[in-house]
């Protein structure tokens, strides 16, 4: 490796793997993929709004591969995580991270902006066996949806059921939105998480805006503490 | 205008709420509630189209989905047109526009009228076949003639300015039709809990119990229907869709149901409103309740205006206030249909005579009219229809008990109005749509739903079930058991009684006869929409048409906008009488989806104008759009085409870009191709099974190109893949084929070597790419990193590193799809711009010109690098394009593809092989997809050497160039080959090798 990286980096942990923090400090502009529509999001909130939407940028996301039967992963997920891999269609959430089953052998961990290196780093350390931890993080974004007609902006776009008895809060999904992919987490009664595509983000946004404009949309993270519902922050805990 | 027809009370219309609408240019008012029908009746407007084939004045049939005639344009403006809307499921509104679409040239002066008249002989079944479709090239035109003299109506001219969208539902127990079986079976379906959407077409719910005089434990059956709607709204777990049809039942229990969710408020739709709502329903179970529909009985002039089905006419007058005529003859096979008569009657209008065709009909309801003082003719019928624009009379003659001759002697009856009713047919045309063949029963003198593998069951009239109290019954034991199928504890809801007459047997008669054959008799219509007569359908089965799919294509019976709602069953009875066949033998045509019309904007939904698919971006886009970029269609990428500047042509700009490329530095961003992370200790010998060349020895640090080939041999996409870390590697694919080749490595992964420790991510959209190439590009990349040594010798072509551009981490690796110094600059796309935006500020001494894809494809072909998917199409071999140096043919284990090249016909040595192309006149560039010939004033259709797969005109070379496809052409060099173009120039090319320019690949290793 030394031959390759100028920059020094302590891949001892997983040999033959190109760790490599690709985060520059912070003087270095970065553009969320939704960055474009990020001057919408005004905080003003109209009266009739009903939805609202906003992008969650620049999180950390994580992509792990792996075998949940295998002591070695499960354990190492937990010890670099504190979050117990989640089972088929569920999510694990804790403080600002969480971890959603995405595939039979694949999980998404988003956690805060600045920590992929760090996570992956220590995910590196406590991992055995054959596994992938990958950095997807530049790729993709997370859109947030809220309000009292939520799940029918979703009903239009998707066609997953997303009824409460089959989408309780907790449940994850990687369904067809649109015509593209998304992931669907739903945080709350009325307070759902989508994670997208970084090169389909500016689609699924208009789409989605397009789906609430029926409803009144609002572009901002504000709703939910206007009209006095639960915090969007709302820790969801396993269902 | 008065509404002269209109009834001072009753009915389920709003007198304080006047509406004008306008039909065929008169203005009229009817009231809320009413349908466009109903107010044109109320109006007395008699004819409101004429026929499609022998143009005779048509009127209003029917009341709900089955109307044949009355299907008008729609739309005050042009934007707002909207075709084959019935006017009877059309609700009024203030200042709806309407108009007829038969009657061209207009209703009252008929060019078709005089043609149907004088060519009435010369309009058999299949006239169509018969008659237009010879000579073949006439077909254009008299189609056009054809189609407007059917009056399907037209398509607006200018876009549609209101907005369409799809709902998607789960629900675990979906009833179509909300008349008493639906309510009863929704009633007990919602009270367990389940899921339930009820959806019917009709603005109110209710079904038959809103259009008669029905008392349900001795209360008005409106009360019992408001007391249960009511209930049904409650309940969150029920969804209550009106004006929703239920179109489509597809496979799998899953519906479609068109809503039409302001149709009935005005022209266009509120802002951000849909107009139409198309609901993609997944039912877990299925309950029908769709009724059935009226059958008219087939008479001569069964067409004019004023015959009208029996149970239409109770509706105008139950539930719209409105009395078709003042003079009313009933003809009806059955008892239900003498409620026609009393409900005539009752509205203080005359009833001439009930006509019953069965030889001594006697029971409740004959008594019933013997007291009401109505004269009742049994075992008779009404042979014809007297009058022009409107029935006048009724020729009424005696009937032989089998209903097979016309009696005795004639007499007429003068009325105005010619209600008929045949009996009922169950609307069994959902559960046809699964591909369920309905059963014909003798009993129900009708075909019932036949045995399906949906989840599905069915209640009341669709089943055959035409009473009340049997319709409520069946729908409340029905909606628990679909309940309790779906899971749900459920119990049939109690239903009330209704009082009902005792009924006593209805007589089958599918067609009334004349004294004259039908083939003499005034016309008797079967299928009111296509003109087929009943004389038509004996004719096709004399014709030989045995079959009843042959019998319907031949005539066009059924083929209309209703889909032959109203007249099949008569029209295969009488098919089935001819042929000497049973009903059953002759069996049904089956009904497709849709039931009715469904308008292109909500099949469409969203999906159209911007949000139709898909628009990708990469990171650098609003830079691109800002600096003028055209964009080309990749994939559903926008990637930058080319960058004209003020005044430039396209061929200017290439230039310009490719010159610059060369002489300089030229940036291209490249983000767009696919790149899937691989890791994993089999990561290496998974490589070299899906490539075909050797990755075994590819050290660290270092990049090779490799080509990938499906099972038979032949490429199918292309990259460059690097060895990241012992058991990790980047692999670049097209841009077009990167989900398509992670699949490919998945299936491979997954259902052939499980075995191998390997994981595969796609990371396309993680790194943002981006291309600098030139003599410059080194000059430029050492302004913005300090900790990459780009020495020539430590950081040569094909290597790649880890460092810092422009204060963002980076792998930058160099590598050339231009032939020149080249690296490609990786960083996270979040930082992308920034990059990008540095390379610029340092990049202006240099000149630094941005290129899009078109100048990359110049300057690629310049050196002869293929495009997988331009210059291969599945069916070239490494081989044939010339690459045997990236096949490894003793790799310890196979990869995918060596056997297949390898093939005899694979082997062959004139197959098609890749070239360059030089034309004789280094001006012309060759379109793409030309074909050689070596001779070309050989007779036609000539011998194809092979087409063009690419071709350019090379500012650098001055020249054009061109790569393809030659049968043997790597042995052909020097040849002289001809492509004959459309235009009927022949341009000459001569073959050489696929490397224009640098040949020996000095300028991408300085």
């Amino acid at each position: 490796m030394s031959d390759v990286t100028n920059t020094a980096v302590d891949s001892t942990a997983t040999p033959g793997v190109a760790l490599m923090d690709q985060q520059p400090d912070d003087s270095v502009p970065a553009r969320s993929p939704l960055h474009h529509v990020a001057q919408a999001q005004t905080g003003e909130v109209s009266a009739n709004a009903r939805v609202s939407i906003w992008e969650e940028p620049l999180k950390t996301h994580l992509i792990l591969r792996g075998d949940a039967a295998a002591a070695g992963f499960r354990e190492g997920v937990q010890a670099a995580t504190g979050l117990d891999l989640p089972e088929p269609l569920q999510s694990q959430s804790k403080g600002d991270w969480s971890l959603s089953w995405i595939t039979p052998d694949e999980w998404l961990l988003v956690g805060p902006g600045d920590q992929a290196f760090t996570m992956e780093s220590r995910l590196r350390e406590q991992l055995e066996g054959h596994y992938a931890v990958v950095n997807v993080g530049g790729g993709q974004s997370i859109v947030r949806l809220s309000g009292t007609e939520a799940r029918s902006v979703l009903m239009k776009s998707c066609p997953y059921d997303v009824h409460d008895r089959h989408f309780p809060v907790g449940k994850v999904v990687t369904t067809v939105l649109g015509k593209t992919q998304a992931t669907l987490r739903r945080l709350g009664d009325n307070d759902w998480e989508i994670v997208v595509r970084r090169s389909f983000a500016d689609y699924i946004w208009r789409w989605l805006l397009d789906a609430a404009s029926e409803h009144g949309v609002h572009t901002g993270p504000l709703l939910s503490a206007v009209k006095g519902q639960a915090s969007h922050k709302t820790d969801t805990s396993t269902v | 205008m008065t509404q002269s027809n209109r009834l001072p009370r009753g009915g389920r219309i709003d007198r304080s709420r006047p509406l004008t609408f306008k039909f065929n240019g008169q203005t009229y008012q009817g009231f809320a509630g009413d349908s466009l029908a109903s107010a044109l009746l109320a109006n007395g407007v008699d004819v409101i189209g004429r026929s499609f084939k022998y143009s005779r004045p048509r009127g209003i049939i029917a009341a709900g989905a089955e109307e044949p005639n009355a299907v008008f344009q729609l739309g005050a403006t042009e934007a707002t047109q909207t075709p084959n809307v019935r006017a009877t499921q059309q609700e009024l509104f203030d200042g709806l526009v309407s108009q007829p679409t038969s009657g061209w040239p207009n209703l009252n002066f008929d060019f078709m009228g005089l043609m149907g008249t004088i060519l009435g002989r010369m309009l058999p079944p299949g006239f169509y076949y018969k008659t237009f479709m010879f000579p073949q090239a006439a077909w254009d035109t008299y189609e056009k003639y054809i189609r407007k003299a059917a009056g399907l109506g037209r398509s607006p001219r200018e876009p549609d300015v209101d907005i369409y969208d799809h709902l998607n539902q789960h629900t675990d127990v979906l009833i179509v039709g909300a008349g008493p079986a639906g309510l009863a079976a929704a009633l007990s379906a919602a009270r367990s809990g389940a899921r339930v959407i009820l959806a019917d077409e009709q603005a109110e719910m209710g079904g038959s119990l809103l259009d008669g005089g029905y008392t349900l434990d001795g209360q008005p059956a409106a009360e019992w229907l408001k007391a249960t709607l009511d209930e049904l709204a409650r309940y969150d777990n029920v969804l209550l869709l009106p004006r929703s049809t239920v179109n489509g039942y597809h496979d799998h229990n899953f519906l479609t149901i068109h809503e039409r969710r302001t149709d009935h408020i005005g022209d266009r739709a509120p802002a951000n409103h849909s107009r139409q709502r198309l609901h993609r329903v997944r039912a877990k179970w299925v309950v029908l309740a769709t009724g059935a529909h009226e059958r008219p009985l087939v008479y001569g002039n069964n067409d004019l205006p004023g015959c009208m089905l029996a149970s239409a006419v109770s509706t105008y007058i139950n539930r719209y206030a409105v009395v078709p005529g003042n003079r009313l003859v009933l003809m009806t096979t059955n008892d239900n249909a003498y409620r026609t008569a009393f409900d005539w009657q009752d509205a203080g209008r005359e009833v001439v005579a009930i006509v019953d065709t069965r030889q001594g009909a006697a029971g409740a309801w004959q008594e019933e009219a013997r007291r009401r003082g109505i004269k009742v003719l049994t075992g008779h019928a009404v042979i014809e229809a007297r009058g022009r624009k409107r029935v006048q009379g009724a020729v009424v003659s005696g009937l032989s008990p089998d209903g097979s001759q016309a009696l005795g002697s004639d007499q007429v009856l003068v009325c105005d109005t010619l209600a008929t009713s045949g009996g009922w047919s169950p609307a069994v045309h959902l559960s046809c749509h699964t591909g369920s063949r309905p059963i014909w029963d003798d009993e129900v003198i009708g075909f019932v739903p036949g045995k399906t593998v949906q989840k599905q069951l069915a209640a009341g009239a669709v089943a055959g079930r035409f009473g009340l109290n049997e319709c409520l019954e069946e729908g409340a034991s029905l909606g628990a058991l679909a309940a309790t199928n779906a899971g749900f504890t459920a119990e049939p809801a109690a239903v009330p009684t209704a009082e009902c007459r005792p009924e006593t047997r209805p007589m089958a008669l599918f067609c009334v006869p004349h004294h004259k054959r039908n083939s003499r008799a005034p016309k008797q219509f079967v299928d009111f929409q296509t003109d087929v007569t009943a004389a038509a359908i004996e004719l096709a089965t004399r014709e030989g048409f045995e079959s009843i799919e042959h019998v319907k294509r031949y005539t066009a019976m059924g083929f209309g906008t209703d889909q032959g709602k109203l007249g099949n069953i008569n029209g295969m009875a009488i098919a089935a009488k001819s042929l000497n066949q049973t009903i059953s033998e002759t069996g049904t045509t089956i009904f497709r989806p849709n039931y009715t019309p469904v308008t292109f904007g909500a099949i469409a939904g969203r999906h159209c104008n911007d949000l139709f698919d898909p628009m990708r971006y990469t990171a650098m886009h609003e830079w691109h759009v800002k600096h003028g970029a055209k964009f080309e269609d990749v994939g559903q990428w926008k990637r930058p085409w080319y960058y004209p500047k003020p005044g430039e042509t396209m061929q200017q700009a290439l230039n310009r870009e490719c010159l610059a490329t060369r002489d300089s530095v030229g940036i291209l961003d490249a983000s767009t191709l696919g790149k899937i992370d691989i890791q994993g200790k089999d990561a290496r010998e998974f490589l070299g099974r899906v490539y075909t060349n050797a990755w075994a020895k590819l050290p660290v640090g270092k990049c090779r190109y490799g080509l990938m080939c499906r099972e038979d041999g032949m490429v199918f996409d292309d990259g460059v893949t690097s060895c990241l870390g012992e058991n990790h590697f980047l692999m670049t694919t097209t841009t077009g084929g990167a989900a398509g080749v992670l699949e490919w490595l998945e299936l491979y992964h997954q259902t052939e070597w499980p075995e191998l420790e390997v994981y595969m991510n796609t990371v396309t959209d993680h790194w943002a790419t981006m291309t600098i190439a030139g003599p410059n590009a080194r000059k430029l990349l050492s302004e913005l990193t300090d900790d990459i040594d780009l020495d020539r010798d430590t950081f040569k072509f094909m290597d790649w590193r880890q460092g810092t551009v422009a204060g963002v981490p980076a792998r930058v690796f160099r590598i050339s799809f231009t032939g020149e110094l080249s690296y490609e600059i990786n960083v996270q796309a979040h930082y992308g711009l920034h990059v990008w935006e540095k390379l610029f500020e340092h990049g202006a001494k240099y000149d630094l010109t941005p290129y899009g894809t078109e100048t990359m494809h110049i300057l690629r072909a310049e050196k002869g690098f293929i495009i997988a998917g331009q210059d291969t199409d599945g069916s070239v071999h490494p081989y044939d394009l010339g690459m045997s140096w990236a096949v490894k043919e003793d790799k310890p284990f196979s990869f995918i593809g060596k056997r297949g090249m390898k093939r005899e016909d694979c082997v062959r040595t004139d197959r098609k092989q890749l070239v360059g192309l030089k034309t004789l006149d280094p001006g012309i560039v060759l379109p793409e997809g030309a074909q050689a010939v070596d001779d070309p004033n050989q007779p036609k259709p000539m011998k194809m050497l092979g087409h063009i797969t690419s071709s350019y005109y090379s500012a650098n070379l001055e020249r054009s160039i061109a790569m393809g496809l030659i049968r043997n052409g790597h042995n052909r060099e020097g040849d002289i080959v001809y492509y004959p173009l459309e235009n009927g120039r022949v341009v000459e090319a001569e073959i050489c090798g696929t490397i224009f320019l640098d040949p020996k690949g000095e300028r991408q290793n300085v």
